[in-house]
């Protein structure tokens, strides 16, 4: 990756890291870029133009030029300036975060965060950059606040932390990189990579799929009528019931226990290692929910019984993606 | 219908107004080198027009894209012509053009932000090229323009694609202009002026600048009446001469080739003689760059600065050619008396004559020699002739081609310009033995009333002769004179016949005109004094008439770098409006602020949590007797805050009951 900072050799920008990360704000789930937090240096375009300065004030000199003296200076000035205007771009400005949704590893995480500033004003070319990503520009135009996502890498499973983040911009010249690194607080929760749709039979000692068609043909008697609760699929809503009491009402059914599907730990192959295991179980309880299936849950640490929906999955997801890992 | 047509328009503005960065860096390319294309020749600005256009098609049009090996093809040739028509390639016009060119090629080879910045970059310097020819009140003007311009490519190159409109793009860069010139007014007063240049300057053959020439052909003279530009300005000390004195020499021509005069070989004259000198003006010249060596001065200068050359033809000359304004003031006399004796080399130099040319012109001369004798007699017979034969002073005078010039003009023709005179008169007198020579320089001049500065154009070019009498030295005789007093005494314009076709600038020369006319030009002429011609020496008066003392060069520098760095301090204060945040708030706020003030001193802190509501509820709890005044506050800052409608009457009300709230002691 080109290095972040305009002009400076690796060395001194590592340098200036360390010492920029002993200033660092409290970690927190929102931040605001103050002057001590905020740096400002040259790009090679500002050093481009300061050359083109100084050889039209070299000519003027040798010339005895008064309007090329003039305009020497009158560029000097517009350089000062534009460096006071870059700066102001993104001092003051308020960065909060929200939770990210969870992801697949390997799939990019975008963390919701909104820019803001106090004063309604200008600022556009705003830029954001998590490290080792890419750069997202965000302009506030006459607002005070913009929304914005903001993708990062993941790798692993488990609770991954926003990592730091750079906020710079160059406007309105380009001759100014103002920067500043922020440190926020936030985690996104990273299910394991599911395994391919297609499993090899062998990994499994049953095949948990096979059931699929029973189920589908399997007619599932009604049973009654319950208070709505979360994870309950939209499917089941008992519309009729909800517009007579006013209250969100499911429709219960009670299923063949013999049809019910069982994503355990223990119906893998035991010589598999633990994250090719849990990628397995991901893709099964991804499958089982796509499919509108009812699956009970059982891992070492965690057990839940036999039930459908978006929670449910979230549920046996997150058990999953933290396996082994102590709880953030 | 109406807003259609209204949406249409403006499809059409914006359709119209630079969208792509490289837009706007070729817009701004083509306004720098705008003020050039006229001075280039013609074939070097149709190539930059070309190449500019060509990369606004290639835009659309990726297919039309220059190849590498096609700009190369287009530059050696190009570089080629320039170096053999100007002998250099860094030359100003040389130094200026190639560098157009080469920025014009560079725009097809322009991509990506690094390559618009550099262009935009580049135009900066050649606008500094422009003033090299010109440092005008306009040509600043002019560069305030472009530098807004330049300031707006520069933001459209680095936004990002934000979707900022033309309004508040050319607001955000006026902006940042007006911030930058107090900074760049106070570097260009206290930045240490250097006299003398670093470097030998390139030596270039130099551009023609309008303006007298060192010899005189029919023609050349009456050619540079169409010009209205400023030859120089000059500021009497005293009283100014009569119009009719005014008569600036530069160049005096003794060799005469049937057609043409020249200077001829150098004088070999020992020393300049002057005697019986009266009535002396002193003056200062303020000279417009004119690439030559030669000074104005008014018959005779008597007495000049040191650096000067004085010549034995009482002329002023410079060590290096005058390219920058130049002021120098001198002493004339107006009554004098020049080489009383004349020596030998003038004496032969004065009677040569071509004797194969102009045969007519010969023979009068000997026949009016052999009538008169008496050379004073002569001079005044050929003056007569003029005056009262048929002979016509005009702009456009029929031409005289060939080495008999002279006879053309005196029997045929008979008209003719100050030259035509002037060249005939002194040929005639060379021929009745009478030693003449022709002076070129100016005559005349206009005298701003506003600032009683005298400014002598290109229009006021004259050409004179002087002969030799006896007894009485070089006398100057001025034969326009006698066929056009009014040229003269008053002006040009009054000697013209009505019928004759004026240059422009005297049509233009009626009332309301001339008024304004002065105006600028003592603006003009202003701007030249303080601004172009702001160097070492000024520097150093303006310092001192500041502080009272010398400046020396270290406390020049602290004095720049202090001023800079306040000017800066203001402009960002200014800029940042720290002071804001706290006006910001609402003064509703404030005043409930100072409440819950009060209310702490006595232990009752509002927590960070608690409502307003909540807060009173509890500080009445603990304070019952002053239930009235605390519900009252807090009723009267929720109304305040939150009711859509809040009163002034109300605000009023409350700040009296806030600065008249007091925790009684006893309670607490």
């Amino acid at each position: 990756m080109a290095s972040e900072l305009p002009l400076l050799p690796r060395s001194l920008e590592r340098l200036i890291k360390q010492w920029a990360s002993r200033r660092l704000n409290p970690p927190s789930s929102e931040a605001i870029i103050n002057r001590q937090r905020l740096y400002i240096l040259p790009t090679s375009h500002g050093v481009t133009i300061f050359t083109i300065l100084l050889l039209i004030l070299l000519g003027a000199i040798n010339y005895e030029n008064s309007l090329g003296y003039m305009l020497a200076f009158l560029m000097g000035a517009l350089g000062f300036l534009s460096m006071v205007h870059t700066h102001q771009n993104i001092n003051h400005m308020k960065l909060q975060l929200a939770n990210p949704r969870p992801v697949f590893a390997g799939q990019l995480a975008h963390f919701p965060l909104t820019l803001s500033f106090k004063r309604p004003g200008m600022h556009p070319a705003l830029q954001v950059q998590a490290e080792n990503g890419d750069a997202i520009c965000a302009h506030l135009l006459d607002d005070t606040a913009i929304d914005i996502m903001l993708p990062v890498a993941t790798h692993q499973r488990g609770y991954m932390p926003i990592p730091r983040l750079k906020i710079f911009s160059e406007f309105p010249l380009g001759l100014f990189h103002a920067w500043s690194w922020v440190q926020l607080e936030s985690h996104c929760l990273v299910y394991p990579t599911p395994a391919p749709s297609h499993l090899p039979v062998s990994h499994t000692s049953s095949d948990p799929l096979g059931q699929q068609s029973s189920e589908s043909t399997g007619v599932d008697e009604f049973a009654g009528i319950r208070k709505y609760q979360p994870g309950d699929p939209p499917s089941h809503m008992a519309w009729k019931a909800i517009a007579r009491t006013g209250e969100l009402q499911s429709k219960l059914f009670t299923s063949d226990s013999s049809n019910d599907l069982h994503i355990r730990w223990d119906s893998l192959n035991p010589g598999l290692d633990t994250e090719k295991r849990l990628s397995i179980l991901c893709r099964l309880v991804i499958d089982a929910h796509d499919h509108g299936l009812s699956y009970s849950f059982d891992i070492p640490g965690t057990s839940l019984p036999s039930a459908s929906g978006q929670h449910h999955r979230d549920l046996c997801l997150k058990a999953l993606a933290l396996f082994g890992t102590q709880p953030v | 219908m109406k807003p259609r047509t209204s949406a249409s328009t403006q499809q059409l503005l914006s359709r119209l107004l630079p969208r792509h960065p490289l837009h706007w860096v070729i817009l701004s390319l083509l306004l720098a080198v705008s003020p050039h294309l006229l001075r280039f020749p013609a074939w070097a600005s149709a190539l930059i027009l070309a190449l500019c256009g060509w990369r606004l098609l290639s835009l659309s049009y990726p297919r039309l894209a220059l190849r590498q090996w096609m700009l190369i093809i287009i530059m050696l040739p190009t570089a080629a012509v320039i170096f053999l028509t100007y002998g250099t390639l860094f030359g100003k016009t040389a130094g200026s053009l190639l560098l157009s060119v080469l920025l014009a090629i560079k725009l097809h080879e322009c991509h990506k932000r690094r390559d618009y910045i550099l262009l935009i970059g580049l135009s900066f310097f050649i606008i500094v090229t422009n003033f090299l020819f010109s440092q005008s009140l306009l040509t600043v003007a002019f560069m305030l323009l472009l530098v807004q311009v330049l300031i707006m490519s520069l933001i459209s190159i680095n936004d990002e694609g934000a979707q900022i409109d033309l309004k508040q793009r050319t607001t955000l860069a006026s902006r940042l202009l007006l911030q930058s010139l107090p900074l760049m007014l106070l570097l260009f007063v206290l930045f240490p002026r250097i006299s003398g240049p670093l470097w030998k300057l390139p030596e270039e053959q130099q551009t023609a600048v309008t303006g007298l020439s060192d010899s005189m052909t029919p023609g050349n003279i009456s050619s540079l009446i169409q010009s209205n530009a400023v030859a120089f300005r000059v500021e009497f000390e005293s009283e100014t001469p009569p119009q009719k004195q005014l008569y600036w020499r530069a160049l005096v021509l003794w060799y005469f080739d049937g057609r043409t005069w020249e200077q001829g070989k150098t004088n070999l004259t020992p020393w300049p003689q002057i005697e019986a000198i009266d009535d002396y003006v002193t003056y200062t010249i303020t000279l417009e760059p004119h690439n030559e060596k030669w000074l104005y001065g008014l018959d005779m200068p008597v007495e000049v600065p040191s650096d000067l050359r004085y010549t034995n033809e009482f002329l002023l000359r410079t060590r290096k050619p005058v390219s920058h304004l130049y002021q120098y003031t001198l002493t004339s006399a107006l009554s004098y008396q020049i080489q009383p004796t004349l020596s030998p080399w003038e004496k032969s130099a004065g009677l040569n004559i071509p004797t194969v040319n102009n045969p007519e012109t010969f023979a009068l001369g000997q026949q009016l020699a052999k009538t008169y004798q008496q050379p004073r007699k002569i001079v005044q017979q050929v003056l007569n002739m003029f005056n009262q034969q048929n002979f016509h002073y005009t702009l456009n005078p029929p031409p005289t081609p060939g080495f008999d010039s002279v006879d053309q003009f005196l029997f045929e023709t008979r008209k003719g310009f100050c030259e035509h005179y002037a060249g005939s008169f002194a040929l005639l007198m060379r021929a009745a033995g009478i030693p003449a020579r022709v002076v070129l320089g100016y005559q005349g001049g206009t005298l701003n009333p506003l600032n009683r500065v005298m400014t002598v154009r290109q229009k006021d070019a004259h050409a004179w002769t002087e002969v030799w009498l006896d007894g009485e030295g070089w006398v100057r005789i001025d034969p326009t004179a006698s066929i056009a007093p009014q040229r003269i005494e008053t002006s040009l314009d009054a000697a013209l016949s009505p019928e004759e076709d004026r240059p422009l600038h005297m049509q233009m020369n009626s009332g309301l005109m001339r008024e304004l006319m002065f105006y600028w030009d003592a603006i003009d002429n202003r701007w030249n004094q303080w601004v172009v011609g702001y160097d070492h020496q000024l520097q150093q008066d303006f310092l001192k008439a500041m502080f009272n003392q010398d400046v020396s060069f270290s406390d020049l520098v602290i004095l720049m770098v202090s001023g800079f760095l306040i000017t800066l301090l203001i402009i960002v204060l200014l800029i940042v409006r720290p002071w804001r945040s706290t006006t910001d708030v609402d003064p509703v706020v404030r005043l409930y602020q100072r409440f819950c003030q009060k209310l702490a001193r006595h232990g009752l802190i509002r927590e960070q949590h608690e409502g307003p509501i909540d807060f009173c509820q509890r500080a009445v709890r603990t304070l019952p007797e002053q239930k009235d005044s605390i519900t009252l506050i807090t009723r009267l800052y929720t109304r305040l805050r939150y009711a859509p409608d809040p009163q002034e009457r109300q605000l009023q009300q409350l700040r009296q009951l806030v600065s008249g709230f007091r925790v009684s002691k006893g309670n607490s």
